[in-house]
């Protein structure tokens, strides 16, 4: 059928591509490209009118009824394994093409490259459609994205096409999380009387509803308010919930089953159920609970043991606080090595806490000198953490501060020129997302593929 | 952070598409429809895969993606429907044939099919929580082939009636079966699990069960295990050529349940073939099976290993308690030997050098070994036997060899200290005779006594081989010294430490004069060389070369002990004496002078005396004359005692008594050991840890501890707590 010595001539659309088994080969057996090659389809090589049409002159040639132009790109991606898109073509033109031949994982593959936050180039802002302020941004695995707002979850695959926007009975969005790139969980508020919201499942592709969460007290299943959710590499959900009757306290899931395993109910002193931030600490195999201002006056972070149901550490800021200027944690993240966590103040000061001493306050570290920093006015956003890869993002106003190195040094700063607040962020896929909270628009940060050389 | 109040949300309507052809969806279905009929029919040749893929495309694109996974899995049941009534038609053996070559065909069909609807695959199925085309094909293949009525019963009958078959000698068509189960796999596990491998299993535990039965009655225990290993590895060698690999666990675990657990102490326990039996008559190999099989078996191991165990504690215990054996030690040591070496090699060979097997039989051994207390004296005989006719033994390694392997019995002996006294005695009784084969083996043998049991046990023993070194040299002294001896007879002195030897207090006898000057003489020099020392002449222990010329003129050299020269040379004055003069010209203790004279007189071929009456008995009134009519072929003649190597009944009494007495000091200097180190103790704890130090050389008496304990408490190095009796205290 080739032209001989590995050649394969295709005519797509008319214009004809010369090419060798070898670079198809790179496409793999499951692309159309891989079964148009296959012995099954190629009987006898004589046949002129089928296998793939005939060409003239002898050559026998592949006929495909598609874009030349994206068919071009899509060869080159093949061939160099980088992907070039000519500015004049539509990137969701080469999506559906790619997608038609069934090499859109390339073509995400080489799309853009592995995470770094120093070299953050800004690919897309995306115009959102919330009608009010959002809640939360989440980066799917996968490279999409969700936006949390109101009664509404807006949910973005990677080529940042909308699907379906899915909601639990349109109550109140408290959280999201992507379990995995087809599955989010949301936490929304119970309406009064009405026994709904809650915690639940949903496909990210299609928006169905797959499972809903019950949390039993007393052997009598409750409706409840969902808070700050988490969950942890083996199949554990972990939500902080509200009750009726002051049942607060973080509640457990199982994954796989659905059904609810565990239910940690709020020592006094410690507001769980209120919390802010839930993070899974892995190597501690413990809960880090962060309830924060303005949610409750006073700050409290705590690492939860499930095994002995204690809290193995705290801290609070109860009776060091006075008045409003004093410095206040807005936000709390646990670094990467589940040593410290870190803190930042409505100044966008950067602090500590060490989890291996019970005593000790914050480890304040002004970055007042390198940064110009506005006194924090009317329209700001409480600042947001993140870690990843190393490296420590804290956002503040209108840009995102990256900080690398044991020390947290700042070495890098996102900023878009119109973007106003940013309300909230979130790392995954290899991007970044920042949600801004004014024009209701969220903006891609992408690492770009590496120099040629 | 801040969230404002839910507004609610706007949604953008969805736009469908607006179809152009209103049968787009019937035309482009009849065109995958014939060419999938096409690719079942084997005749895809004429087919376009860029035509079919595009329009599968747009189907998809166009929302038709229900509808055609419904038509699709219509059509594909349509075809497989058609091929079971084809593969059902099939007549007995073409049955699996038939279905494999099916099977192919669909798997073929199957790729192609998925193939055209690739963007199906990727698109519209995992949005919609759909089953794979693929994975439809399966399954559909499945649902209507494998497991339709009129299949799935059939399937298996001849599956499992192949089995049989080939299980009873017949050659089947393996790489049918392999295809068949393969084709069970690619359906899924559970599908060969469910279909397949559980009855499969059953069926086979009911086989073995029977067969085992029929064996069991009809073979012996050797014959059986044969057979089962057999068994085994057909069935390993089976799930190796067509079955999953993880059945062939489970198939053995069953043959190995129905064919060896169900039948174990039957077959370890069979009459005159079961394990005993294998014992006696060294079958190796089969007790290599025995053991390999029943490594399979819980409790397997340990079952032999007990029946062993008796056996060999019943055995040894028949030996060293038959009064018959005990008559010759050195043949009684070296049946303990053989029998310790063929267990050895038992383990070695057949039981892989198991080592709880090793420590079963080393068990045993020390059982039996300890129910006669008599041998450590036989242990010592023996060596004593090996070290004497030591040149005899081809070489010294040899010699070695066997050292080894007493020292293996040594170990089982709890009363180590009874074999030292003993080993000292029998040593003393070589090394003075001059009888001690090797100095090489003698060190050797004293270097693996000292490994075993230290340097304490091996001090005094080291010594008599000292003191024989510096008796040399003393001697040469002497005789560099004095040179004023003219012709008196030369002497040869050994100097034994006291306490060091094993010697009994004895009355000297009365020297002949040419010696007694000498030996005076050598007292003078020893003493004069050697400050606060005492010399004590042991007669009974020395020997003699004298020359003696005959009546006939016959001259020889004899080779006698101190007492028998002592009585020789009594007849160079005269020429008959009778018993009663001789004993009291020498003074030698009756028992020792009566066995002298026998020897001396008595055994043929070597009586230089004559004694009248002739009599095998030596009354006080018996006359001795010098034989004048000896001769012999020898110039030098040697006159043995006649001694009895084994202890008398009387003189074993008595070394058990001196043991006894020895250990008591032992047993003290432990008690006061441990008390002093731990102050307040407890009867039985003290009883305990002495036990555990003296151990490695003696089984301690509880009532002999608690004597000494008392004994010490009454010279005040220990007293009773006065709140608790039973504690005690040390004093220091």
């Amino acid at each position: 059928m080739g032209l001989g010595g590995g050649r394969v001539r295709f005519n797509v659309g008319g214009q004809v591509f010369d090419t060798t088994t070898t670079t198809l080969a790179n496409a793999g057996r499951d692309s159309m490209l891989g079964a148009l090659l296959d012995s099954s389809w190629n009987l006898a090589p004589t046949i002129s009118g089928g296998g793939g049409g005939g060409g003239g002159g002898g050559v026998a040639e592949y006929f495909i009824d598609r874009n030349p132009a994206c068919f071009a790109v899509l060869l080159d991606l093949l061939r160099t394994g980088s992907l070039h898109v000519p500015p004049q073509l539509p990137e969701k033109l080469l999506y559906r093409e790619a997608l038609y031949y069934g090499l859109l994982d390339h073509v995400r593959a080489a799309r853009w490259g592995a995470f770094d936050g120093d070299r953050l180039l800004l690919a897309a802002s995306v115009p959102g459609r919330a009608p009010g302020d959002g809640t939360a941004i989440r980066a799917a695995p996968d490279g999409g994205c969700c936006v949390a707002h109101g009664g509404a979850v807006h949910v973005y695959n990677w080529m940042l096409d909308e699907r379906r926007p899915v909601s639990l009975d349109h109550s109140q969005v408290n959280d999201v999380a992507y379990l995995d790139e087809g599955t989010l969980l949301i936490a929304a508020r119970e309406r009064l009387g009405k026994y709904d919201g809650g915690l639940a499942v949903f496909s990210a592709v299609s928006g169905d509803l797959h499972h809903r969460f019950r949390v039993v007290h007393d052997r009598q299943a409750k409706s409840f308010t969902a808070g700050a959710l988490t969950f942890d590499q083996d199949s554990n959900i972990f939500a902080c919930c509200k009750g009726r009757f002051n049942e607060y306290g973080i509640g457990v899931w199982d994954r796989a089953s659905g059904e609810q395993a565990d239910f940690f109910y709020e020592p006094p002193g410690c507001a769980l159920g209120d919390a802010d931030k839930l993070q899974w600490l892995d190597a501690t195999n413990a809960l880090m609970v962060a309830t924060l201002f303005p949610k409750t006056d006073n700050c409290f972070i705590g690492l939860l043991d499930f095994r002995q149901k204690n809290v193995v550490w705290s801290w609070s800021d109860a009776g060091t606080a006075a008045s409003l200027d004093d410095k206040r944690v807005l936000h709390a993240i646990a670094m990467e090595d589940e040593r410290s966590v870190c803190v930042i103040n409505q100044y966008d000061d950067l602090g500590f806490l060490d989890f291996r001493s019970n005593a000790g306050g914050v480890r304040w570290s002004s970055r007042s000198k390198l940064m110009n920093r506005k006194v924090p006015g009317e329209e700001s956003c409480y600042p947001k953490l993140s870690t990843h890869g190393g490296q420590l993002f804290s956002s503040m106003n209108d840009s995102i501060s990256v900080f690398s190195g044991p020390e947290c040094v700042l070495t890098s700063t996102l900023r878009r020129s119109n973007g106003g607040a940013i309300c909230d962020f979130s790392i995954g896929g290899d991007r970044l997302f920042a949600l801004h909270n004014e024009e209701n628009v969220f903006d891609v940060w992408e690492t770009p593929p590496p120099p040629i050389i | 952070m801040s969230s404002q109040k839910k507004r609610s949300s706007r949604i953008e309507p969805f736009r469908h598409r607006v179809e152009t052809d209103p049968n787009f969806f019937e035309k482009a279905w009849r065109k995958l429809e014939d060419a999938i009929g096409e690719i079942y029919n084997h005749n895809a040749s004429g087919l376009s895969f860029e035509e079919l893929y595009r329009t599968a495309y747009n189907m998809v694109l166009h929302k038709h993606g229900p509808k055609l996974y419904d038509k699709l899995t219509e059509n594909m049941k349509g075809h497989l429907q058609e091929m079971r009534t084809s593969i059902e038609a099939a007549q007995g053996g073409l049955f699996l044939e038939e279905l494999q070559r099916k099977w192919d065909d669909h798997n073929k069909a199957l790729q192609m099919i998925r193939d055209i609807l690739m963007y199906m695959d990727r698109t519209f199925i995992p949005t919609n929580k759909k089953t794979g085309v693929f994975d439809l094909g399966l399954e559909l293949w499945r649902d209507t082939i494998v497991r339709s009525a009129k299949i799935h019963g059939r399937l298996l009958d001849t599956l499992l009636d192949l089995i049989h078959r080939e299980r009873m000698g017949e050659v089947i068509n393996r790489s049918l079966m392999r295809s068949t189960t393969k084709m069970l796999m690619d359906l899924g596990s559970s599908v060969y699990q469910d279909d397949f491998e559980r009855p499969f299993l059953e069926v086979s535990a009911s086989f073995y069960s029977g067969e085992s039965q029929r064996f069991i009655e009809c073979c012996a225990c050797g014959e059986y295990l044969k057979k089962a290993q057999q068994r085994l590895d057909e069935e390993a060698e089976r799930v190796s050529q067509y079955m999953d690999a993880k059945t062939d666990e489970k198939i053995t675990a069953v043959v190995v349940k129905e064919m060896l657990a169900n039948h174990m102490q039957r077959l370890i326990l069979m009459d005159n073939s079961g394990l005993v039996n294998m014992l006696v008559e060294d079958r190796f190999e089969d007790l290599t099976r025995m053991y390999s099989l029943f490594q399979r078996v819980h409790d397997g191991h340990s079952t032999i290993k007990s029946v062993m165990t008796s056996h060999v504690k019943e055995t040894g215990r028949n030996m060293v308690t038959d009064p018959e054996r005990l008559k010759d030690p050195v043949d009684f040591v070296q049946k303990l030997l053989n029998e310790k070496d063929k267990y050895d090699s038992i383990v070695t060979t057949s039981f892989s050098n198991d080592k709880s097997f090793q420590n079963a039989l080393n068990s045993s051994f020390e059982y039996f070994i300890n129910l006669n207390n008599r041998c450590p004296e036989f242990i010592s005989l023996y060596v004593d036997d090996k070290l004497r006719k030591g040149m005899k033994e081809a070489n010294e390694e040899a010699v070695e060899t066997v050292l080894d392997k007493v020292m293996m019995l040594f170990r089982y002996l709890q009363e180590k200290d009874l074999f030292e006294k003993y080993y000292k005695q029998h040593l003393a009784k070589r090394l003075l005779s001059g009888k001690a084969a090797s100095d090489d083996s003698e060190r050797s043998m004293l270097v693996k006594l000292k490994t075993e049991c230290g340097y304490q046990f091996t001090s005094k023993l080291e010594g008599m081989f000292t003191d024989l070194k510096t008796s040399q040299d003393t001697t040469q002294g002497f005789y560099a010294a004095s040179s004023d001896l003219g012709d008196a007879p030369t002497i040869s002195v050994q100097i034994l430490t006291t306490g060091s030897w094993p010697t009994q207090p004895c009355s000297p006898c009365s020297l002949p004069p040419e010696i007694l000057g000498v030996s005076e003489m050598f007292r003078g020099y020893y003493l004069g060389t050697h400050n606060g020392r005492r010399l004590t002449w042991q007669t009974n222990m020395g020997t003699a070369d004298i020359k003696a010329v005959f009546g006939n003129g016959s001259k020889h050299e004899l080779n006698v002990s101190t007492y028998q020269m002592c009585v020789l040379m009594l007849f160079n004055l005269v020429d008959c004496l009778t018993y009663r003069d001789i004993e009291q010209t020498t003074a030698i203790p009756a028992v020792d002078l009566k066995r002298c004279l026998q020897s001396l007189a008595l055994v043929k071929g070597k009586n230089v005396l004559r004694k009248e009456p002739m009599s095998r008995d030596i009354s006080d009134n018996d006359n001795f004359y010098v034989n004048d009519k000896f001769t012999s072929k020898l110039f030098k003649v040697k006159i043995g005692t006649v001694a009895t190597q084994k202890e008398s009944e009387p003189e074993k009494m008595e070394t058990r008594q001196r043991v006894e007495e020895d250990r008591k000091p032992q047993i003290e200097a432990a008690i006061v050991r441990i008390m002093k180190s731990r102050r307040v103790l407890d009867h039985n704890s003290i009883v305990t840890e002495v036990t555990k130090q003296l151990q490695p050389r003696f089984m301690p008496n509880p009532v002999v501890i608690k004597k000494r304990i008392e004994s010490l408490i009454e010279r005040e190095f220990l007293e009773r707590d006065k709140n608790d009796r039973k504690l005690y205290l040390y004093l220091a």
